[in-house]
């Protein structure tokens, strides 16, 4: 129930209007004059207040004013004498919400009260939308300063470098990535640099570029940076201009430490030499183990034929011994060759003549196991300068590598054979030894040049194509394979002709 | 009655040894250069014992071990291992074949590691055929 307070000095006029008030269901409170009005007023704040204009004392006028003070969202509803329009407007003015006239009608006073009525309400529904909508775009403030917080805290704590420019490529965001990378602290770069100060020359002018043409983005690369005291520091970079409605506003530049990475690398690389070194080790005692058998071996058949002075037997124990001998000086040999740090020894000479060489050489072993060799030299390639006898053992390598691949062929239906072929391409020469015996599968293909690794038993030692691989490196060239199981394998060394 | 031996070795000098050895302990030996020979000749002449090398071309002693024992007319042949291969790589790589699926094998009866010495061999290898009852 709204209450309503209703100040007038005529006792009878107030019951009158109480009785019809409290009919049209109003908590009506009563004063006789405007300070007892005011005194009620500020005890019960009621949203409505009906005010004779003329009173004794304080006048309408006054108590219209003073409600007001108080609290300035009542309505007030002032009641006049007849044709007194001054008083009505000067309290309109004030801010009464409305007038009535004397005598004042139930029907006037009752559609007085409702219109009041209706701004309470329609105030109240303000002040709810008001608040409503002062709650959301605070809501709206707090999460946009949060993702904004957000996005900084993420530009900042990136462990990459990430620097940003305005539309002129002053830089307005240097995050400790780029800190560390580039050895500027920030306050030194932001707002104070052009990427021109910091970034290498043409990363520079590839930016600018794109922020005054509009560009491109710019895909990783590996490229080094110069730091502030300018130490080179490997990076991966990239970047993007930005654009915002179509217009270019800025780039952004991202900046990837490789110092670590290689760091890494080369630990890697370390570790794997050393477990290279322990399976050569084991594989070394192995093979000796092996040999030493043999020599054992030989010497006791040898002992034996001895005694009974048996000749044949003598000389089986002996071979034995020889050919352990050999055996060993041959892993000897290998691994001289292979620890041996030496420059080429250049000389002029015909690479076609040392490839023919080492035809011949194994001409008889290739006969002996029904495989044919095959030749075909570029006349081209003429006299160049290497080192013979090192493309002599790699040849050689090679080639009894390819006569074995084929004797351990087991499809013998094929007819084997090995092809050495020399090329001249520009500046490179090229060697390649192929052959269509058992070919290698992916696990002995990995296995190749990384470690001491044999698939030859007893025969080989496991050094032969490192041993290769080692010249053809040392004359500054690549040795590649190519190879199917069951098909057969190519070797192609590549040398760059001096 | 003269005991059959084979040996299978990849290595023709320990093959030469070895029989060398035991000829002179009054054996009679076949030889076998790898996996694949071993088995023929062994399913041909049912020797009384068998000395295997581990590490062979085409069929390792590893998988020819495991052949051997789990063939029933073949499985009470003794074996000898001579290999270079230590004895506890040689077992772990049967416990892996055994994981994989295959029914475990008997340890071989004895298990020499490379080098050997003559005197041994030959010991070794009566004894082996003398608990065989042979």
């Amino acid at each position: 129930m709204a209450k309503l307070l209703f100040i007038d000095d005529e006792e009878s006029v107030r019951k009158v209007f109480s009785m019809s008030l409290r009919k049209e269901g109003y908590e009506v409170l009563t004063a006789e004059n405007g300070e007892k009005g005011l005194e009620v007023f500020m005890r019960e704040n009621p949203p409505i207040a009906l005010v004779d204009i003329k009173m004794p004392g304080m006048d309408g006028i006054e108590v219209l004013k003073r409600i007001k003070e108080i609290n300035s969202e009542t309505e007030v509803i002032i009641i006049t004498g007849h044709g007194d329009m001054d008083s009505a407007i000067k309290a309109l003015k004030l801010d009464a919400s409305d007038f009535l006239t004397k005598p004042v009608s139930d029907e006037a006073l009752s559609v007085a009260l409702k219109r009041a009525q209706k701004k309470i309400k329609l105030k109240q529904q303000l002040k709810e939308y008001t608040y409503d909508l002062e709650n959301m775009v605070k809501a709206a403030t707090e999460e946009i300063k949060r993702r904004y917080e957000f996005e900084k805290k993420l530009i900042h704590s990136s462990m990459d470098g990430i620097v940003a420019t305005d539309e002129k490529g002053d830089i307005i965001i240097f995050n400790q990535g780029a800190e560390r990378i580039f050895g500027y602290p920030r306050f030194e770069v932001v707002r104070n640099k052009n990427i021109v100060d910091v970034y290498p020359p043409w990363m520079a002018k590839e930016i600018i570029e794109g922020l005054s043409k509009g560009g491109k983005n710019f895909s990783w690369k590996e490229t080094s940076i110069l730091t502030k005291d300018g130490k080179e520091i490997p990076v991966r970079f990239s970047g993007a201009i930005l654009y915002e409605s179509g217009e270019i506003v800025g780039s952004v530049s991202f900046f990837h430490d490789l110092r670590e990475i290689k760091k890494l690398e080369q630990e890697l690389v370390n570790s794997e030499r050393l477990a290279a070194i322990g399976q050569t080790v084991s594989s070394i005692a192995h093979y000796t183990k092996n040999i030493l058998s043999g020599l054992k071996g030989g010497i006791y058949v040898a002992d034996t034929a001895l005694k009974e002075g048996n000749m044949a037997r003598f000389k089986t124990g002996w071979e034995m011994i020889q050919r352990n001998v050999g055996r060993i000086s041959n892993l000897v040999m290998d691994l001289l060759n292979y620890s041996k740090e030496r420059e080429p020894q250049y000389q002029d000479c015909f690479p076609n003549d040392i490839a023919y060489e080492v035809c011949q050489l194994m001409e008889q072993k290739a006969k002996d196991n029904g495989i044919q060799i095959v030749k075909d030299f570029d006349p081209s390639i003429g006299k160049v300068a290497l080192d013979p006898e090192g493309i002599h053992n790699v040849l050689l390598n090679l080639m009894s590598n390819a006569i074995d691949a084929c004797i351990f062929d087991t499809d013998k239906r094929k007819k084997w054979w090995v092809k050495v072929g020399t090329a001249l391409d520009g500046e490179t020469i090229i060697f390649e030894v192929s052959d269509n015996g058992c070919g290698m599968d992916e696990e002995v293909k990995r296995k190749l040049f990384t470690s001491f690794f044999s698939t030859k038993g007893g025969k080989g030692t496991g050094l032969g194509l490192l041993v290769t691989q080692k010249i053809v490196k040392e004359h500054g060239g690549t040795i590649e394979v190519k190879s199917k199981q069951g098909e057969g394998s190519t070797f192609t060394v590549k040398i760059p002709k001096r | 009655m003269q005991k059959n031996i084979l040996v299978a070795d990849d290595d023709m000098d320990v093959v030469t040894f070895v029989s060398t050895v035991l000829e002179k302990s009054g054996y009679k030996v076949i030889g076998a250069k790898d996996g694949e020979e071993a088995l023929n000749k062994i399913r041909a002449n049912r020797p009384d014992l068998i000395i295997l090398d581990i590490l062979m071309p085409k069929q390792s002693g590893i998988k020819l071990y495991r052949e051997l024992k789990t063939d029933e007319s073949l499985k009470d042949i003794p074996v000898v291992i001579l290999s270079a291969i230590s004895k506890r790589t040689f077992l772990r790589s049967q416990e892996a074949l055994t994981e994989f699926g295959g029914e475990p094998v008997p340890e071989p009866e004895v298990y020499i590691e490379k080098p050997v010495e003559p005197d041994d061999l030959a010991k070794t290898v009566s004894e082996v055929l003398s608990r065989k009852g042979g």
